[in-house]
């Protein structure tokens, strides 16, 4: 019974939901493994018998040995895939967020962005000789955070005051963003390239403002890239569970996310919320950017970026695969950049190309999507399995005072076989 | 339970011993329905009382547990709607299943098309929709679409849908829920027509007035239960209505002579823009609601009625005009602000303003209140203090719901959502009360309740502005009546001395009085 009741719960029900289809979802990369591996004469079923394997366990791939994979703890994998988890657990909050209030953010790739350029300019041209480095990384991840919440703030105001769109409005942010980036560092002059390097600028350890490791390099002592990013975006993750179901605040902007005449009737400022949802979204997108370009692991290439960054589409599926929980945001963020790791690990141990390495992570990535799918279904199975098992536990306050007999057993059940 | 007799056949519709369960809660419990050949057959009970989940029963959209259905005195299995309309059972749902971009004439062959060589037969169709709009007098207009034309045209091509598919058992969902007087005379006479072609109507309501008008026969359930089938000639409206709730009810409203004291609110000159012509929709209407007093606005629908209380709420900015409230100037004063000077507000569209459906019911109960120190402290929701209010709410002002406070309001009952909407407002004890429709598709038990509530408040010494489209509350429940027709009060009227006759004048706008004249 406590078991029926604990399958009951909602949240119960969503983790299930997620991990069953990120389960569909990893059949079915193994599955294309199979079908490519036999369908490719260079391939065959050996390479891709190693390929399932990795898919499952290449965070634990420690290499190869006379052809055959050897798997145990590798820190370097664990700790890149921290690092990379951060800027995706951040544009999921940020979808996550926006979603939660009744708004679907899809212009994070834009307030990514904006917060990218902000942390970068703040981070580079600051002399570090004058002023000490961690304040400097301080207001460079502030400036990232304000950037981005300014960027997410502009389709919030065209919602509220004019009804527009925010779907359409993101769209259009995202590639203003895109091309005024570009202008930024290209055009403006404002250039920090480095040395004789065309498009690419400074890491930010060239001037010291990088992400402290915060003890994470003694953790995963391989790892070049984790740093305390992921720390910072744990925490903020957790800042904004608190923020939605704790708080005045985070009553007002469901309240209005759900239905917004409700709220106005009820002396909540409709427009303020609507743009402070975006705005709190953007912010958690231009955070990510922040914490990733900050770690000085990576170098930013901006040509790239007439394109829009990954992350902010990377962030949707973050969202919907934890069902826009922000808590489960930090398991499907590490989720999703676990499956980078495997990729470049299938491309590097396997004779997989890369390209089909992408389309195995984006059929994973897109049946797992399905989460709510199978949540409705969770749903009806155990519903279905109520009414034949245990009919008389459930009294509602509807029939609590009624003198009803208690329902007999089985009778749903012969009802169904009719 | 008297069986089916071998005589000719009188009953075309019979459920027999209808039980339907769902998880925790049996909706039908043997349930005995005859519906005889050319009646009118109401099936009255209150919110929740099983009508719904029996006609779906009937129209095969749950199968029932126990029991069986005769069509004609021959047992018929019905497992989906389709085997429901093979019989030639037809239904008019209480919410309009019509596409709104087609044409009333598409809309009504859509399913049902004659075709030749894969070409719609649309002149026979419209031959055959003509004589049967005669034939029963139901005026439309079959190439208008149906996003253009009032809800009672959309009912009367709901009804159409029915006759075009030559259905001879015609379901009736609440239909006159969304109907305005004059329509729901119209339908009460199309009935009466339909009858006299020898259908047999089934006609869900709880409205006694219409039950007694037009049914021949009522077959009463409450919480689930058969009570019992009565003729209407052979009974009355307390009759039924104790039926329906179990004890006796009141239907007219007890209450003592107002004591009204000092002016609560004042409006002087208001103008409201109308979103949907150039004018304004209210027009330099002034009013004075004092302690003590209801004061109730009557009118015909769609006669400024919204935009007046949503100036006044501050839902709408006004063009021109003063709201004082408690001696204060609230006419530029944000939402908030006027509900915290003293006003609270029963809103006319439940779903829309009165509740946020995705919210629990405790939620909702807190949406005026969640900002209060009671309540929060430095931003963070006490939840303990808001279970607690809420349960305090729950208990006292008796609404019901599945799993108490953490329901989500989307799967409580109409009547329920009012409540809890009157609960959270009148709980406030504000000193005005703007009340829009309060009883607005509630069942006898609730109005009852929701009436007498808004004496008590009266009483306590709140000032009641009360909109209502219904004469009998008008009648019933206010002090004073003003009269709105076209955006401005035509009249102001003594329930005490005036009568339905004259009130209906004024609000058509064949009457009203002049300022002078009121003045005297």
């Amino acid at each position: 019974m406590k078991m029926r009741r604990f399958l009951n719960k909602d949240g119960t029900r969503s983790v299930l939901a997620t991990l069953i289809s990120i389960l569909i979802g990893l059949f079915a990369g193994a599955l294309i493994i199979l079908i490519v591996g036999l369908a490719d004469s260079k391939l065959g079923l050996d390479e891709a018998w190693k390929g399932i394997r990795l898919l499952f366990l290449g965070l634990f791939s420690k290499g190869q040995q006379a052809g055959s994979l050897i798997f145990g703890f590798n820190s370097t994998n664990i700790g890149d895939m921290l690092f990379r988890a951060v800027p995706i657990i951040m544009t999921g909050l940020s979808v996550s967020l926006a979603y939660k209030t009744g708004l679907f953010n899809i212009g994070a790739s834009g307030q990514y962005l904006a917060g990218t350029t902000a942390t970068l300019f703040i981070a580079l041209k600051m002399n570090t000789a004058v002023i000490p480095p961690w304040i400097v990384w301080i207001l460079a991840f502030l400036g990232g955070i304000l950037a981005g919440a300014f960027w997410g703030a502009i389709p919030g105001m065209l919602k509220a005051f004019l009804n527009i769109n925010e779907v359409l409005a993101c769209i259009m942010t995202n590639w203003l963003a895109a091309n005024i980036v570009t202008w930024m560092f290209e055009g403006s002059g404002l250039q920090c390239t480095e040395g004789t390097k065309t498009q690419v600028i400074w890491k930010t350890t060239h001037n010291g403002v990088a992400t402290a490791k915060m003890g994470l390099d003694k953790l995963f002592p391989d790892s070049q890239q984790v740093d305390g990013g992921i720390i910072v975006a744990i925490l903020i993750a957790i800042l904004i569970y608190i923020l939605l179901t704790k708080t005045t605040l985070g009553f007002e902007l469901k309240a209005c996310g759900s239905n917004r005449h409700a709220a106005k009737y009820a002396g909540i400022k409709d427009k303020r919320s609507i743009v402070l949802s975006m705005a709190i979204a953007g912010a958690l997108a231009g955070a990510g950017a922040s914490l990733y370009w900050l770690s000085g692991s990576t170098e930013f290439h901006w040509q790239t970026y007439l394109s829009l960054p990954g992350e902010g589409f990377r962030g949707i599926a973050v969202a919907l695969l934890g069902a826009c929980n922000p808590i489960a945001n930090i398991f499907t963020g590490m989720f999703l950049s676990t499956l980078d790791v495997v990729g470049s690990k299938l491309s590097f141990y396997t004779g997989y190309n890369e390209y089909i390495t992408d389309v195995i992570i984006a059929a994973i990535v897109y049946l797992s999507a399905f989460s709510l799918v199978i949540k409705t279904w969770l749903s009806k199975k155990f519903k279905a399995a109520e009414i034949k098992k245990i009919p008389d536990v459930l009294i509602t306050s509807e029939n609590a005072g009624n003198d009803a007999p208690p329902v007999p057993k089985n009778k749903g059940k012969e009802g169904n076989e009719k | 339970m008297e069986q089916a007799t071998s005589e000719a056949y009188p009953y075309v519709i019979e459920m027999l011993h209808i039980t339907k369960e769902f998880p925790g809660i049996k909706a039908n419990d043997d349930i005995t329905l005859q519906l005889k050949r050319g009646e009118i057959h109401a099936l009255l009970g209150e919110n929740g009382a099983g009508k719904s989940t029996l006609m779906s029963v009937l129209f095969g959209l749950y199968q029932p547990e126990k029991g069986e259905i005769r069509k004609d005195g021959k047992v018929v299995e019905i497992k989906d709607p389709n085997d429901a309309t093979a019989l030639n059972i037809g239904m008019v749902h209480q919410h309009f299943k019509l596409v709104e971009v087609f044409t009333v004439l598409d809309n009504i062959i859509l399913g049902a098309e004659d075709t030749k060589l894969g070409f719609i037969q649309k002149k026979e169709a419209r031959k055959k929709v003509k004589a049967l709009s005669e034939k029963y007098g139901l005026a439309i207009d079959m190439d208008a679409k149906v996003e253009d034309i009032t809800v009672g045209m959309q009912q009367r091509v709901e009804i159409l849908k029915m006759l075009y598919r030559d259905n001879d058992i015609l379901i009736f969902d609440e239909p006159t829920a969304v109907l305005t007087p004059q329509e729901i005379e119209e339908l009460m006479q199309i009935m009466r027509n339909l009858k006299a072609e020898g259908k047999s109507i089934l006609f869900i309501s709880h409205k006694l007035n219409e039950i007694m008008a037009v049914a021949d026969r009522v077959t009463v359930l409450r919480k689930g239960k058969y009570v019992g089938t009565v003729d209407t000639a052979s009974t009355n409206k307390e009759e039924l209505s104790r039926m329906m709730v179990g004890r006796p009810v009141q239907l007219v409203v007890e209450k003592d002579e107002a004591k009204p004291k000092e002016t609560i609110l004042k409006i002087e000159g208001l103008s409201v823009p109308s979103k949907l012509h150039k004018n304004d929709a209210v027009k330099n209407v002034s009013l004075e609601v004092r302690a003590g007093e209801i004061v109730c606005i009557a009118g015909i629908d769609g006669n400024g009625q919204t935009e007046f209380v949503h100036a006044l709420t501050g839902l709408e900015k006004p063009s021109a005009g003063k709201i004082t409230l408690c001696g204060k100037d609230i006419t530029k004063a944000s939402i908030r602000k006027r509900s915290l000077t003293g006003m609270s507000h029963i809103p006319e569209d439940r779903h829309k303003h009165g509740m946020v459906l995705d919210f629990t019911l405790e939620q909702n109960l807190v949406l005026q209140r969640y900002f209060e120190p009671q309540f929060q402290s430095h931003g963070f929701i006490k939840f303990d203090a808001v279970r607690e209010y809420a349960d305090k709410l729950i208990t006292e002002f008796d609404v019901r719901s599945g799993q108490g406070p953490v329901t989500k309001a989307r799967s409580m009952s109409g009547g329920n959502q009012q409540k809890a909407i009157v609960a959270r407002e009148f709980d406030r004890n504000m000193p005005l009360i703007v009340a829009v429709q309060p009883t607005r598709g509630l069942d006898v038990g609730a109005i009852e309740y929701i009436h007498s509530q808004l004496v008590k408040q009266r009483d306590e010494g709140r000032a009641v502005l009360l909109v209502s489209l219904e004469l009998e509350e008008v009648m019933n429940l206010s002090d004073r009546i003003l009269v709105m027709y076209e955006g401005e009060i035509v009249g102001e009227l003594d329930p005490k001395t005036t009568t339905t006759q004259e009130l209906g004048l004024y609000m058509a706008g064949a009457k009203r009085q002049d300022k002078e004249v009121k003045a005297e």
